[in-house]
């Protein structure tokens, strides 16, 4: 299994530890801006592309839906494949909000990830820089800036990668 | 089968079993849970409890089936402060925390019972 590759260096060591501990296959951590932050089981930087743009979409319409339904958004879905389990769930580091997504199969379960994952919350919560890791100044609105800028922080820059 | 309610409810009622549930054996997740009046079991103390009881199930599982031995019947483990007791019943797992001193002999029967009407 190979070592998360992360943008931001705090967030290294407790997305190891879930990955080792949850046992999972793959696993994006990432703003919900889409901005990459974290990922361990990918070596195309395109998937990991795909991943944050769905994600951010995924949890902008589930926090609409719990809104509508149920009055308050929903920060935790699982989906159930033949073979293999997406688990997503928005983790909080002070102000700042996380999302992940996570892949595993029979080797672990979600009550596995869902235990391991509230530890990882303590943990950003905890190793959480001071002052907030202030992202450069972009246009707003610019998401596949944003996406190019965190996938050359975790992939190198388009032609090294 | 019974009701699983009633199942965990009774299973709660064995002398030295401080938590009963009922858990998903493929999720881990708790499907029905019993708490003795009294014990400080906490609900993130159970469901990591839930979690963990149905994943070790699952690898004493294969373990038992590379031995061909078939499905195990009953796992216990033994720690400093009590025992964990896991039975599976199909897709689901009873899990019992139980204290050092209760009688494992009863607690174990119970088990097996209850399995069998949870199943």
């Amino acid at each position: 299994m190979s070592d998360p590759t992360v943008a931001e260096a705090w967030v290294a060591a407790p997305l190891r530890k879930l990955m080792e501990d949850a046992r999972l296959i793959s696993g994006v951590l990432l703003y919900p801006t889409g901005r990459a932050v974290g990922q361990f089981g990918f070596t195309n930087a395109a998937d990991v592309m795909s991943i944050c743009a769905l994600t951010s979409a995924i949890n902008a319409s589930a926090r609409e839906l719990g809104r509508q339904l149920d009055g308050k958004p929903f920060y935790e879905m699982h989906h159930a494949g033949a073979d293999r389990q997406v688990f997503m769930a928005r983790a909080s580091a002070g102000s700042q909000e996380l999302l992940f997504v996570g892949v595993f199969d029979r080797e672990s379960s979600l009550g596995v990830v869902e235990m391991y994952f509230t530890e990882f919350q303590k943990a950003l919560e905890k190793l959480r820089p001071e002052a907030p890791v202030a992202p450069k100044p972009v246009p707003s609105g610019d998401f596949e800036g944003e996406l190019n800028r965190s996938l050359d922080a975790l992939f190198g820059p388009i032609g090294k990668r | 089968m019974k009701d699983l309610g009633q199942v965990v409810g009774a299973l709660s009622r064995v002398p030295g079993v401080t938590v009963a549930m009922i858990v998903g054996a493929a999720d881990g997740l708790i499907v029905e849970a019993s708490q003795v009046p009294g014990s400080l079991t906490d609900v993130d103390t159970r469901k990591h409890t839930a979690a963990l009881g149905a994943y070790l199930y699952s690898k004493v599982t294969r373990a038992s089936n590379a031995a061909r031995l078939g499905v195990p019947a009953f796992m216990r483990l033994e720690a400093e402060l009590g025992h964990i007791c896991v039975v599976g019943a199909g897709e689901l797992v009873l899990v019992a925390i139980v204290t050092p001193d209760a009688n494992l002999g009863r607690v174990r029967l119970d088990m097996m019972n209850a399995a069998r009407e949870a199943a």
